[in-house]
C-alpha cells in the first residue's frame, strides 16, 4: 500500500493535478455513459403512458402487462430451464475439462483439446450461430429445446473452463498429495480437498454461464424451433416490431436478475 | 540381500495410468466439442462450395465457388469494408477512452478502487440486448438524446444510420476493454516507473517507455475482445442501424433465415473466421494472454 | 539386529533427460532418525517423494518394511509426511486436518475424536483445535503438519525441511522437541534438510547427497570429522583445503613444500587435497608453546575477523591462506595483522582427499 502510494507521486498527475483532473472527469464521464442509458430505460417501465420518451406519471401497469403476456412468460419460463440445464451440464463438463488440463500432464490430444476449448470464446456469436444450423439441419435434428440447450453448452463449457482452470493454477497442488499421503483414494481427496477449494471458481464459471445463456440471442434465434423462443429472442423480436415501456419492465427485470448475478458473484469472491 | 529388482515397467505403467485419467477427464467435454464445434465448422468450410437449391437448403452434389466468388461482389465488399471500418474504429476509440478510465480506477486506493470496479461488473454482466435497447430509446425521434441534439441545434435523431449503430458498439463493447486494460495496469510494479523516473523520465516518458509496453497484454486481449464480436455484430446493427448500415453479421442471417442462400451465409462466416484466427495468432505471438 | 525400515535399491529417478536421482543404495533402520542433508536439487526430496509414493523410480526398488512399494498410491503406503509448505488443508480446522488421515481409513469417530486430541495434545496445540490453519503463526503450522501425520502412526514420518520456513530462533526450538516428539514416540524419521547443522544436531545417521548421488552415510561425527570427500567436507560447516601429495603412509608433502602428518587412505604418490577446520588449529607466537606431536606451519596473520563469539584469522602460509577459529575466552591471545604465528593441528584432524 506504501509503495502504491508513494508510486503515485511519481505518476503523471501525481505532480501535475491538471493531468490528474482530466483523469476523473474522464472516469465520471465514463460512469455516466454507462449508468445514465440504463436509468433512463428503467424509470420509463414505470410510465403510465405509452411511450418511452414521454413522461405521463407514475404505473405498474406496464408491469402487469407483462406479467399478463403470456407468450412473453413462456419465453421466460424457456430461458430458465435452457440457462439451468446448459449451466449444469457445461458446469460438471468444463470443471473436468479444467482438472484434465491443470492436473494431468501429457494424455493424448491435449494440445489439440486446449486449442478446441479456446476457439469457442474468441470466435464470433453470428459464425458459431452458423455453424451450429448448418450442423442440425445436415444431421437432421428436429430444432427446438433441445438444439438450444445442445448450442449453449457448446459455448459455455469453455467459459466455465477457463475461469476453473485460473482457480484450480491457484490452488497448491500438494494439498492433493498430502491428502494421497492421508490415506485418501483419488475421488476422496476430489471430493474432500479439491473440490471445496475450487468451488468459488466453479461457481463462478457456473454464474458466467448462466449470464451467458440468458444473454445469447444469435445462436439461439439461429437454432430455435418454433414455439421455443427463449427470453431475449422473444424480446429482440418485439424491439423490432414496436417500443413500449413493457420492453422497458422486462429489460428492467432482466436488469435486475443480473445485478443480483454480479452481487451473488462478489459474495461467493468473499468467501475465498 | 536380495539383488534389486529394476522397475522401468512400473514407473511407464504408472505415467501411462495418469495420462489415461486425464483423456478420461476430458474426453466428455472433448466428444462433445468435436461433435458440437469442430464438425459444424468443417460443415461451414463445406458449405461455402456447394449450390443453393429451390428448397434454400443447399444441394450437396453439385459443388462450385459461385458463393466463395460472392465474397468479391461489391455489395459483399462494401459490407465488408464498412464493418471493418467500424470495428476499427470502435477499438480504437475503446482503446482511447478506456486506458485512461482503467488507468484511473487502477491507481486509486484500495477501497475505493474495489468500488469502481464494482461499477464497471454492473455493465459488464448486464444483458448486452438490454443495452443496446436502451440507445434505441434515447436516439428515437423524440429521446433525450435526440432532444439534447436539437436544442443545442448540434444533431437531429441519428437512429437507423450509421453514427447509432456506432454509439451502440462504444456502450455495447467499452467493458470488454476495461477490464482486461485494469488486470494489466493494476499488475504494473510501479517501483519499476520510479526507476524510470529516478532515471530522469519525464512522467509522460516513463509512462510511454514503461507503463504502456508494461501493458501491452491488456491492450492486445482487450482488442481482440472488442474487435472480434464487432466485426460479427449483429444485435446492435439490427436494433439501430438501417438498410444503409447492414454489417456482416446482418448480412450472414440475412442469407440464412431471409434470403436462404446458405453458400453465400458459409463462405461470409468462413471469411470472417479466418480475419479472427489471424487476428488471434497475431495476439498470441504478442505475449499475452486472453484472461 | 534391527529391523530395516525403509530400504532403497539401486533407485534411479529420471525427469525427462535429467538424472534425479542416480544409482542410490540406502538402508533405514527402524527407530532411527535419519537425514538426507544435500543442497537444493540435489534429489533429496525426490528420493523422500518415492518412498511415500508420490513419485516412482525409473529404475530400482523400494522396500518399507522388507514389502516391496512396487507401484502402490501413498494412500495405500505405511508411511506419512510433513510437507515443506505443511499443506494443510485451509478449509479445515486444526482438529479437521489431524483427523483427516483418520476419517479416510474409517477409524471410528469416538476413537477419532481421541487421538486428534492426544496428538494435538502432543504437538503442544491444546485449546487450538477449531481455529483454521490461516490463523495460526508459523511455529504452529508446523506443529498442526506434524500432528497430523504422527496421528496415523505411521511406520515411517517423512519430513521434507518442515523447519525450512521458520526463523531463527524457532527452528532451533522445534529442532529439539522434533528430537523428543521423536524418542518419545520411537517411530522412524527420515527427514531432508538442506541445513547442515540441523542434520548434525538431530540425526541418528546422515546421508549427504549432491547431483543425485548419495555420497557419504554415517553418524554425525563421521560425516564431520570424516568426510568422504570434498563436497562433503566443503558442504558440512567450514573449512580450509590444502592441497598436497601423499609422501608416505600417514604424512603429506604440502604444495609449499612442508611435510605434515595427516590421515591418509591413498597410496603413497597421490594427489591429494587435505581437509582441515578452522576450530582445528590453534596458533601460538612462539614455538615453545605448541604441544608436542602436533603439526606445525609458519604464517603470518593476514586479517582478522570478528565475530563476537569467536574470532577468524587468515593465515598467509605463502602457498595458501587458512582461516583459523578461536573462541573468543578470557585471557585468549589476541593477534594482529602483520605477526607471524605458528598454527598447530593435530594429524587426526587433518584428511586427505584424493582428488
Amino acid at each position: 500500500m506504501t509503495t502504491r502510494r508513494a508510486a503515485a507521486r511519481s505518476l503523471p498527475g501525481g505532480r501535475r493535478p491538471l493531468v490528474q483532473r482530466v483523469l476523473a472527469l474522464n472516469a465520471w464521464a465514463v460512469y455516466a455513459f454507462f449508468y445514465l442509458p440504463i436509468f433512463i430505460l428503467m424509470f420509463f417501465s414505470f410510465n403510465a403512458g405509452r411511450f418511452v420518451t414521454i413522461w405521463e406519471g407514475f404505473s405498474l401497469d406496464w408491469y402487469r402487462v407483462m406479467f399478463a403476456n403470456e407468450p412473453l412468460m413462456k419465453a421466460l419460463r424457456t430461458s430458465v430451464v435452457v440457462a439451468i440445464v446448459s449451466t449444469i451440464v457445461a458446469t460438471v463438463l468444463g470443471t473436468a475439462a479444467a482438472l484434465a488440463l491443470e492436473r494431468y500432464r501429457r494424455w493424448l490430444g491435449k494440445r489439440t483439446f486446449d486449442a478446441l476449448l479456446y476457439l469457442p470464446v474468441i470466435i464470433p456469436d453470428v459464425t458459431m450461430a452458423v455453424m451450429l444450423l448448418i450442423f442440425f439441419a445436415t444431421v437432421d435434428l428436429n430444432r427446438g429445446l433441445n438444439t438450444i440447450i445442445l448450442s449453449h453448452v457448446a459455448f459455455n463449457i469453455s467459459f466455465v473452463s477457463i475461469v476453473v482452470r485460473a482457480r484450480i493454477a491457484q490452488m497448491d497442488a500438494t494439498l492433493e498429495e498430502a491428502a494421497a499421503d492421508l490415506y485418501a483414494s483419488r475421488w476422496q481427496a476430489f471430493r474432500r480437498v479439491t473440490l471445496p477449494l475450487i468451488m468459488p471458481g466453479v461457481l463462478g464459471g457456473a454464474l458466467l454461464a448462466f449470464t451467458l445463456s440468458l444473454d445469447d440471442v444469435v445462436i439461439t434465434q439461429f437454432v430455435q424451433g418454433p414455439g421455443t423462443s427463449t427470453l431475449p429472442v422473444f424480446v429482440f423480436g418485439l424491439i423490432k416490431r414496436q417500443v413500449t415501456p413493457e420492453i422497458n419492465a422486462v429489460s428492467t427485470l432482466m436488469l435486475v436478475a443480473s445485478m443480483v448475478l454480479v452481487f451473488g458473484s462478489l459474495l461467493l469472491q468473499r468467501r475465498r | 540381500m536380495s539383488t534389486p529388482v529394476g522397475t522401468p515397467r512400473l514407473e511407464a505403467a504408472s505415467e501411462r495410468a495418469n495420462r489415461r485419467r486425464g483423456l478420461l477427464l476430458a474426453l466428455p467435454s472433448y466428444v462433445y466439442l468435436i461433435v458440437l464445434f469442430a464438425i459444424p465448422l468443417v460443415f461451414v468450410g463445406v458449405y461455402s462450395f456447394a449450390s443453393r437449391s429451390r428448397t434454400g437448403k443447399p444441394e450437396l452434389a453439385d459443388w462450385n465457388l459461385d458463393a466463395v466468388a460472392k465474397l468479391l461482389d461489391s455489395t459483399v465488399l462494401q459490407i465488408a469494408w464498412r464493418s471493418t471500418w467500424l470495428a476499427l474504429l470502435n477499438t480504437v476509440l475503446c482503446l482511447l477512452v478506456a486506458y485512461p478510465f482503467a488507468y484511473y480506477i487502477a491507481t486509486r486506493r484500495e477501497r475505493v478502487r474495489n468500488m469502481l470496479l464494482l461499477l464497471v461488473m454492473i455493465p459488464f454482466w448486464t444483458n448486452f440486448l438490454v443495452r443496446t435497447y436502451a440507445w434505441r430509446v434515447l436516439l428515437d425521434s423524440d429521446g433525450l438524446v435526440t432532444r439534447l441534439g436539437e436544442g443545442l441545434g448540434l444533431w437531429g435523431s441519428m437512429l437507423f444510420s450509421a453514427p447509432a449503430v456506432f454509439l451502440g458498439l462504444l456502450y455495447g463493447f467499452l467493458p470488454f476493454m476495461v477490464l482486461p486494460l485494469y488486470a494489466a495496469i493494476e499488475r504494473v510494479d510501479w517501483s519499476l516507473v520510479e526507476a524510470a523516473r529516478d532515471l530522469y523520465a519525464s512522467g509522460w516518458k516513463a509512462f510511454r517507455r514503461v507503463t504502456l509496453p508494461l501493458t501491452r497484454p491488456g491492450i492486445i486481449a482487450g482488442s481482440i475482445l472488442v474487435f472480434i464480436p464487432s466485426l460479427g455484430a449483429y444485435v446492435t446493427p439490427d436494433i439501430l442501424g438501417g438498410a444503409k448500415t447492414t454489417l456482416l453479421g446482418n448480412y450472414i442471417v440475412g442469407q440464412f433465415l431471409a434470403a436462404r442462400n446458405w453458400p453465400v451465409g458459409s463462405a461470409v462466416s468462413m471469411a470472417i473466421l479466418i480475419v479472427m484466427l489471424i487476428a488471434t495468432t497475431v495476439y498470441f505471438r504478442s505475449g499475452g494472454r486472453t484472461f | 539386529m534391527t529391523a530395516i525400515a525403509v530400504g532403497i535399491h539401486s533407485v534411479t529417478k529420471r525427469f525427462d533427460e535429467v538424472v534425479a536421482v542416480d544409482d542410490v543404495d540406502l538402508e533405514i533402520s527402524d527407530g532411527e532418525f535419519f537425514s538426507l542433508l544435500g543442497p537444493s536439487g540435489c534429489g533429496k526430496t525426490t528420493t523422500l517423494r518415492m518412498v511415500a509414493g508420490l513419485e516412482f523410480p525409473t529404475e530400482g526398488r523400494i522396500d518399507i518394511f522388507g514389502e516391496a512399494m512396487g507401484l502402490k498410491p501413498p494412500n495405500h503406503r505405511p508411511v506419512n509426511t510433513v510437507f515443506q509448505s505443511y499443506a494443510l488443508f485451509p478449509h479445515m480446522t486444526v482438529a479437521e486436518n489431524v483427523g483427516f488421515g483418520l476419517a479416510m481409513r474409517k477409524v471410528p469417530a469416538t476413537e477419532i475424536t481421541e487421538r486428534v486430541h492426544d496428538a494435538i495434545d502432543l504437538v503442544r496445540l491444546t485449546g487450538m483445535a477449531d481455529r483454521r490453519p490461516k490463523q495460526l503463526s508459523g511455529g504452529q503450522q508446523q506443529r498442526v503438519a506434524l500432528a497430523r501425520a504422527l496421528v496415523n502412526r505411521p511406520k515411517v514420518l517423512l519430513l521434507d525441511e518442515p523447519l525450512g520456513a521458520l526463523d531463527l530462533k524457532l527452528r532451533q526450538a522445534m529442532q529439539l522437541e522434533l528430537k523428543d516428539i521423536q524418542k518419545e514416540v520411537g517411530i522412524t524419521f527420515v527427514y531432508v534438510t538442506h541445513d547442515q547443522e540441523e542434520a548434525l544436531t538431530m540425526s541418528d545417521r546422515i546421508g549427504v547427497m549432491n547431483e543425485g548421488k548419495l555420497l557419504q552415510v554415517g553418524r554425525s561425527e563421521e560425516i564431520y570429522e570424516r568426510p568422504a570427500n570434498r563436497f562433503v567436507a566443503d558442504f558440512i560447516g567450514e573449512t580450509n583445503f590444502l592441497s598436497g601429495r601423499v609422501e608416505e603412509s600417514g604424512v603429506v608433502r604440502l604444495a609449499g613444500g612442508q611435510l605434515v602428518r595427516a590421515v591418509t587412505h591413498d597410496p603413497v604418490g597421490t594427489e591429494v587435497t587435505l581437509t582441515l577446520r578452522p576450530e582445528k588449529i590453534h596458533l601460538y607466537l612462539r614455538a615453545g608453546d605448541v604441544a608436542p606431536g602436533m603439526n606445525t606451519l609458519t604464517g603470518t596473520v593476514h586479517r582478522r575477523l570478528y565475530y563476537g563469539d569467536s574470532l577468524y584469522y587468515e593465515i598467509d602460509f605463502g602457498f595458501a591462506h587458512v582461516d583459523a577459529r578461536v573462541e573468543n575466552a578470557p585471557r585468549q591471545q589476541r593477534f594482529e595483522p602483520g605477526h607471524e604465528v605458528i598454527a598447530a593441528f593435530s594429524a587426526q584432524s587433518a584428511e586427505a582427499l584424493a582428488e
